[in-house]
This record gives C-alpha cells, sequence and structure tokens, in this order.
C-alpha cells in the first residue's frame, strides 16, 4: 500500500512540474551576495541577485524569453508584503527585462520572492532568493 | 618694577586685558546665538521635511511594520533626505507607543523604547520641540559614533489618521559653523578696533607721558628753589634774630642781674631785677626754641642730640619733665637725620599743645639697616580711629612727611594712656 501511494506521489510531482512550468532553482554565493536561476514556464529563464548596499540590500531580477516585445507584470515581494509591482517588456536581442529595487535590510534574514507573468500567454516565472 | 610704572606699557596692558575679555565674552554671546539659531534652523528644516516630504509618502501599513510599506517608504523618502542639504545624520518615526516604525537605521525598525518627557510633549501638544541628544539612552545606541549630536521632533500624520512623531538628527558641527559665521564678524570688528586704539593710543600715551613727565620735572625744579628761598629767608630771620634781639635780650638779662647783685639797690627792686631777669630769660630760651624750630642748626648726625635737646625745650616750658636719648647714629645720612628731627619735632609740638602730659621721653636708636625713633608721653591720649575720621591734619602731615622720606610711622595711643609715636627709615 506504502509503495503505490509514494509512486502516485512522484508521479504526480513529474505532471505537475512541466504543467507549472517551473524548473528547480539552483543558487550560489560570493562577495557578499546571493544569487540564484531557474526556468519558467514556457521558454523563458528567470535570474535573481540580493547584495548588500550601504545597508540595504539590493535585489535584482531578470527574465529572459529570447523574444522582445513581450510584456510582464511582476511582482517583488518582501517578507511576504508587497515590496514592488509592475510592468515592463522584453527588450534587445536577448529579449529580456531587469528589475533592481533597493530593499530595507531588517533584523534576521530576508526573503525575497520574485513572480513574473506574461500578459499574452499567463506563463510565470517564480523564484526565492534569501539574504 | 619701574617698568611696570610705564604708563605706555599700563595701557598696552590694559588694552590687552580688554581684548581678552572682548575675545571671551564675543565667544561665549556668538555661542550662545548660534546655538540658538541653529536650533531654530533646526526646528524649520524638520517641520519642512516632515510635512512636504516625510508625511506625504508615508504608505497604509507602514505603522503595522509592513514590510513591504517600509520598503517602499525608505525608496521615495531615504535618498531624498539624504540628497537634501539639511545636514540630517539620522531619521526616526514613532509611534505613540515607542515603537520605531521608521528608521533610516532599520535595525532600529520595530524596536520599542521609552519616549523622553520632549518626545511626548511634542506628540501630545502637536508642536516642534529640539535639544541636544543623550546619546546614552537605548535609542541612540548607533548615534553614539556620530559625535554630538542635535535632535528636532515634530508631528505628523499616518494615513490611517495616526498621531506620529517625525525626529531628525542633525550634526552640532552645524552649530560650530554657526557660531563661527555669528563669531567672525564680532571678533573682526574688536581686533580691528583694538589694532586701532593701540595705533592712536599708544603715540598719544606716550606724548602725554612725555609731557607729564617734563612738567613734573618743571614742578620739582620749581618747588626745590621755593624751599630753597624759604630755607633761605628762614636763615636770614634767624640769624637777624640771633645775632640782634637774642644778643640784646641775653645782655639785657645779663646786666638786670648783675645790677640786682649790687649792695646798693634795696629788697624790693633786687626783687622787681630778678623777676625782670627770669622773665628775660625765660622768653630768651622760649625764642631760641622758635629759632632751632625755623631753621634747625646744621642737622646732622652728630648734631642732633642738641637739636632734639633744643626741641624739648618748648616741653620744659610748659612744665613737662622731658628726657632725650639717642644711640647708634653715626654716619647716618643727613637726610634721615633731617628726616627724624623733623617727625620728632611734630610729635612733640603735639605732645605740648595737646598731650597735657607730664612726661616726655624721645629716643633714637640706629642699627645698620635702619633708624627708628620713638616719642612717647603720659597725656591723656586720643581714640586714633575718631582722630583719623576726622582727618587730623597733624597726623596727616606727618604720615606725608614720613612717606615722602621713605620711612613708615605708626601712632598708637587710647584715651588716658598717653600716645607713642614710632618711625622706622631705612639708613640708606
Amino acid at each position: 500500500m506504502k509503495t503505490r501511494t509514494a509512486l502516485a506521489a512522484l508521479t504526480l510531482t513529474a505532471l505537475a512540474l512541466p504543467l507549472a512550468g517551473i524548473a528547480p532553482a539552483t543558487a550560489s554565493g560570493g562577495g557578499g551576495g546571493v544569487r540564484t536561476h531557474g526556468g519558467c514556464q514556457g521558454a523563458a529563464v528567470w535570474k535573481l541577485k540580493a547584495k548588500p548596499d550601504s545597508g540595504r540590500i539590493e535585489v535584482e531580477a531578470e527574465v529572459d524569453s529570447n523574444h522582445s516585445g513581450q510584456v510582464w507584470d511582476w511582482t517583488l515581494k518582501h517578507n511576504g508584503s508587497v515590496s514592488s509591482k509592475g510592468s515592463n517588456k522584453t527588450h534587445g536581442a536577448s529579449g529580456s527585462f531587469s528589475v533592481n529595487r533597493r530593499m530595507t535590510n531588517l533584523s534576521g534574514t530576508d526573503h525575497f520572492v520574485f513572480r513574473a507573468e506574461r500578459r499574452a500567454t499567463g506563463d510565470v516565472c517564480r523564484g526565492t532568493i534569501s539574504l | 618694577m619701574k617698568v611696570l610704572r610705564n604708563p605706555v606699557l599700563q595701557f598696552l596692558v590694559a588694552s590687552l586685558l580688554l581684548f581678552g575679555l572682548t575675545w571671551w565674552g564675543t565667544e561665549r554671546l556668538s555661542q550662545s546665538a548660534a546655538r540658538e539659531e541653529a536650533l531654530a534652523d533646526a526646528r524649520i528644516t524638520t517641520q519642512l521635511i516632515a510635512t512636504s516630504v516625510a508625511e506625504p509618502a508615508i504608505p497604509r501599513g507602514l505603522i503595522n511594520g509592513d514590510v513591504g510599506a517600509i520598503d517602499r517608504f525608505d525608496r521615495r523618502v531615504g535618498d531624498r533626505i539624504k540628497e537634501s542639504d539639511s545636514d540630517i545624520r539620522r531619521i526616526k518615526i514613532w509611534r505613540a507607543d515607542g515603537t520605531v516604525v521608521y528608521s533610516d537605521k532599520t535595525k532600529l525598525i520595530g524596536q520599542q523604547f521609552e519616549l523622553d518627557p520632549e518626545q511626548l510633549t511634542a506628540l501630545h501638544t502637536q508642536t516642534t520641540e529640539g535639544g541636544l541628544s543623550d546619546l546614552r539612552r537605548a535609542e541612540n545606541q548607533f548615534e553614539n559614533r556620530e559625535g554630538n549630536l542635535l535632535e528636532v521632533y515634530t508631528p505628523i500624520k499616518s494615513p490611517e489618521g495616526e498621531n506620529l512623531l517625525f525626529e531628525a538628527y542633525y550634526s552640532i558641527d552645524t552649530v560650530q559653523q554657526r557660531a563661527s559665521q555669528v563669531l567672525t564678524p564680532f571678533r573682526r570688528i574688536s581686533t580691528l578696533g583694538l589694532i586701532a586704539i593701540l595705533l592712536l593710543g599708544v603715540p598719544m600715551i606716550g606724548v602725554l607721558t612725555l609731557r607729564l613727565t617734563r612738567a613734573a620735572r618743571a614742578r620739582e625744579r620749581l618747588m626745590g628753589r621755593a624751599i630753597d628761598a624759604s630755607e633761605a629767608e628762614r636763615r636770614r630771620i634767624a640769624r637777624d634774630l640771633h645775632d640782634g634781639v637774642v644778643q640784646e635780650l641775653a645782655g639785657t638779662a645779663f646786666a638786670l642781674s648783675g645790677a640786682a647783685r649790687e649792695p646798693s639797690v634795696s629788697p624790693a627792686v633786687r626783687e622787681d631785677l630778678v623777676t625782670s631777669s627770669n622773665a628775660l630769660r625765660r622768653s630768651l630760651r622760649q625764642l631760641r626754641s622758635l629759632l632751632v624750630e625755623i631753621h634747625p642748626p646744621g642737622l646732622n648726625a652728630a648734631g642732633l642730640p642738641a637739636a632734639l635737646e633744643d626741641l624739648t625745650a618748648q616741653a620744659s616750658t610748659a612744665g613737662m619733665e622731658a628726657q632725650v636719648s639717642v644711640a647708634g647714629l653715626d654716619g647716618a645720612p643727613d637726610q634721615v637725620v633731617t628726616l627724624v628731627w623733623r617727625v620728632a619735632q611734630e610729635a612733640i609740638r603735639n605732645a605740648v599743645r595737646h598731650g597735657q602730659a607730664s612726661h616726655l621721653e624721645v629716643d633714637v636708636r640706629g642699627d645698620d639697616r635702619q633708624v627708628r625713633l620713638t616719642v612717647r608721653d603720659d597725656g591723656i591720649g586720643f581714640d586714633p580711629a575718631t582722630t583719623k575720621s576726622n582727618g587730623s591734619y597733624g597726623l596727616r602731615g606727618l604720615q606725608s612727611l614720613v612717606q615722602d622720606g621713605g620711612g613708615r610711622v605708626t601712632v598708637e595711643s587710647a584715651p588716658g594712656a598717653g600716645t607713642t609715636v614710632r618711625m622706622a627709615v631705612e639708613r640708606g
């Protein structure tokens, strides 16, 4: 019984990940900052960077879809609260856009969540980073 | 010491002292004025920033510690305040319960401290308050390295309508700069004024001093001449009296005594002649005393005992027993001997005129350094305090005489206890 339940769970996960279009993120640190990246639904990828800056935290989010002119609505949350949100259009040969925001450096670890949704298709990018 | 009596030097020293006092006074006044002005400036700046920058930018949720609201407020306000030319070192926004809802030092956000009385006053009376920061307070734990700070509080409102307190910290350097701005013109004026006074005053004082010195020398010369003339006149009068009247009286007294001894003279006439002869001798003694007063004969150390004896002749005439003793005066300068004689003369005259004494003692003692005179009587005495307040001419004259001669004089007396005059003068 237990074996069947485990197999069912693995199958659901394998199906759900492509449906959500979100690939597992990989994170790395260095130079006092951290960075992470991952895949979005569809062909796009996202990148997140966070580093201390004069008593604040500089957070940079980037979505790279390889297609210029796509409109994305995005939200940046800090410890679960919306710190900033907006819309951007991909541009350039890489078909990307990036967002830079300065965040307050509160006591303890600060958690950031970036979510971007392509307006035309509903494709979602979602990444988290902590510093 | 002579240098210190120089009027030009005295003027310079007085000017420098005045300058120092002016410098110190302007420093204190300008510091006080600058502190007031800097505080007033800080109040105005704080009110302006609080109402025109901070209050409109406060998002909903900031008072409840919403992190996104804190980020948004920090991005909107932090840079604008730092970019403003207001020298603000720190800002804090407080709730009435002492919670810091925002500070550019983000570690303070969410912490709670007890509000001090000034903060509570500003919050409750909706006024702007300020003063020097107490950096020992826990809320100022991050301001310790900033040096002295000025803190100003002013009330603002959150979008939810809650009363908040906006607090801004300023560097005390601003106060020092303001003080310097206020002080510099004062110092310039006072320094230039003093230099002008010195440039004008020193030559004027120098010229005046020169004139006064010349006038004083001329006056001294005139006085010397007047004294010489007076001395010559006294000498002439004394010589005329001595050579004329005294000799005549002495001869007459001698003749009367001789006539009284004639056997052919009747007893009644003899008695008249003797009485007349004695009266003439008394007059002769008085006249000699007067001659000594008018012109003391050859005053020197050797002649002083005789001169003092002559002075006491008037005391003997007044019925007083007088005693003179002189010792250790060999080689004493004439001016010292003259001073001793003049003081003795004044003291004896006072004793005879006012003392009603029966005994008078004049003692002169000299050693290597000093000559000391003591004139003591056993008369009715007097109260020196009363006499001083009445401004006795005799005593003042005595003091003046001794001071001019470079000596010191004391007068000891009490009612019924006689009078003692002591004088000491350097031997020179």
